[in-house]
């Protein structure tokens, strides 16, 4: 088995003036989505993010504070599962609750050294 | 992990706490607070994918609470003016607000605010919505079939008159309490009609507008100020009404009446609920439309199917409703009344009161009752030419289908 993580870009929920029903809808989704991964014993972690970011860059370490209004694909969150491959990982991301929102999901397997 | 919160928690949630801030901090911040809101569920949805908390509704409340001395903090650097907290408030003071009782205060705070005779008859049900209820713009307008921009007008038009009219964000007391109460109930019948006539194809929409409509209506009957005869009797019209909200329509979405109805898919608990609400609106002998209107509701119920119904009495109600409210659509279903009873004569005497002026967009329904009556008395090409009339007046598809088949079945009557 591997680890992979997969990333959520997109669909920042702050920007879309979803309603609070709309919300709720939709945590329910995630909800089973994390039920689901739970129940299979394939999740291994996940966080949300917030969407204000600091960003240092180059040599000078030059800093700036940005939301997401001005970040173009802001990453939201991600999820580690356990799978055997790609294709396995895909199948469990069909059920990501955001896709209809502009949503990403990028899939991208954990590097591990054997030594 | 349990996999599903409370039907609408976050909707009502958004209610409650908004009508809290709002008396905390006035209504001239309404904006600033309902973003704050909005902002708490925001986080919510996104911290709660991997974390539930024990208890969701206490973790809201909580952000909620927190979001005070946010929203103190950021009313300050704006040097805006900040009327209760302006000695500042203690934070026992803060909590107390937030206790249930003073949740349901406030919420009815809200809806007395949003129903006040300074805002414009139009605008006081899409702020209801958007601000006791919860619903987003978009939810309003396709609630209501009316464009988004026109709700955003409605509730731009309804904040404006709330700052303009300086609105004291309270429940009236002493002589102006009927007066004020009567408004919200109206706004309150409005919102339920909404959702039960709805032309909407979605059956979820519609329930959801009666369901809110009924949500507010029980606030009104837990305060001792505003439990009247006449709020039990809107109640219980809206429990006979939603007990046939499911069989009003069929699986292809057409309108059935109440001859094509099938009965057993009526809501035995809501009428049971209608019953109890209709007995203590009767405890004292003041009656309002809402009475009459449910007493008639009751009335349709009551029957075990169409041909037992019992008309006389319907006609009774009618004729009480039309005494203390006279209207054209009252007169017209009296004549229709009449005409189940088979009492032409009367019919005829109530249609002879009326003209097609008298209906505005809803003419089709005069020119549909004239029809049945030329039908009745096998005047065919009366009868064909009403119809016509009507399908040339009517807008709603459904209701175009449902006089296209009567039609159809005049023209196989003529055939034959």
């Amino acid at each position: 088995m591997k680890e992979f993580m997969m990333i959520f870009v997109g669909a920042d929920y702050a920007d879309l003036g979803l309603s609070p029903e709309e919300l709720q809808n939709r945590m329910g989704k995630w909800f089973a989505w994390g039920n689901k991964m739970e129940k299979a014993g394939i999740l291994r972690g996940g966080n949300a993010l917030n969407p204000n970011m600091r960003r240092i860059v180059g040599e000078n370490r030059t800093v700036t504070d940005l939301t997401s209004a001005e970040v173009k694909e802001i990453v939201g969150g991600y999820y580690l599962v356990e799978a055997k491959d790609f294709d396995a990982v895909q199948e469990i991301a069909q059920d990501f609750p955001d896709y209809d929102l502009g949503g990403t999901v990028e899939i991208r397997e954990i590097t591990v050294f054997d030594q | 992990m349990e996999s599903k919160l409370i039907d609408h928690l976050f909707r009502h949630h958004s209610g409650k706490m908004v009508s809290v801030l709002t008396r905390i901090f006035g209504l001239a911040h309404l904006e600033v607070i309902e973003d704050a809101i909005q902002d708490t569920f925001i986080k919510a949805s996104l911290t709660w994918r991997h974390r539930r908390p024990d208890n969701p509704e206490a973790w809201l409340t909580q952000a909620a609470k927190n979001r005070v001395l946010d929203i103190f903090r950021k009313l300050k650097t704006e040097r805006k003016h900040l009327p209760i907290i302006k000695h500042g408030m203690d934070i026992i003071a803060i909590n107390e607000l937030f206790l249930d009782s003073e949740i349901e205060d406030a919420q009815l705070r809200m809806i007395f605010t949003a129903c006040h005779p300074n805002l414009d008859p139009r605008d006081r049900i899409s702020f209801a919505l958007k601000t006791v209820s919860g619903f987003s713009i978009k939810e309003i307008s396709s609630a209501l079939l009316t464009k988004e921009e026109t709700i955003k007008k409605r509730l731009t038009r309804a904040r404006k008159a709330i700052q303009r009219s300086q609105l004291k964000f309270n429940i009236p007391q002493g002589k102006t309490l009927p007066e004020r109460l009567e408004s919200v109930m109206e706004v309150l019948y409005l919102i339920f009609n909404e959702g039960f006539h709805s032309n909407k194809k979605e059956k979820l929409v519609r329930k959801e507008l009666c369901g809110e409509a009924m949500r507010l209506c029980k606030m009104l009957l837990k305060n001792q100020h505003t439990r009247t005869p006449a709020s039990y009797a809107l109640f219980a019209l809206m429990c006979f009404h939603s007990a046939r909200l499911d069989a009003k329509t069929n699986a292809e979405n057409e309108i059935l009446d109440l001859k094509t109805q099938n009965r057993s898919l009526w809501h035995l608990p809501l009428i049971k609920l209608g019953n109890t609400m209709m007995n203590k609106a009767v405890e004292q002998a003041e009656f309002s439309c809402y009475h009459f209107e449910a007493a008639i509701a009751a009335e349709h119920l009551r029957a075990s199917d169409f041909e037992h119904t019992n008309w006389g009495n319907i006609l009774h109600w009618y004729q009480c409703l039309n005494t203390l409210q006279p209207m054209p659509t009252h007169l017209l279903t009296m004549a229709v009344v009449c005409m189940q009873n088979k009492d032409y004569q009367k019919a005829k005497s109530y249609l002879d009161q009326l003209k097609p002026q008298d209906f505005a967009q809803r003419v089709y329904l005069y020119y549909g009752a004239k029809a049945d009556y030329y039908s009745a008395m096998d005047n065919l090409q009366g009868a064909i030419k009403n119809i016509d009339f009507a399908l040339d007046t009517v807008i709603n598809v459904l209701e175009k289908d449902y006089l296209q088949k009567k039609k159809s079945a005049l023209l196989s009557n003529k055939q034959e």
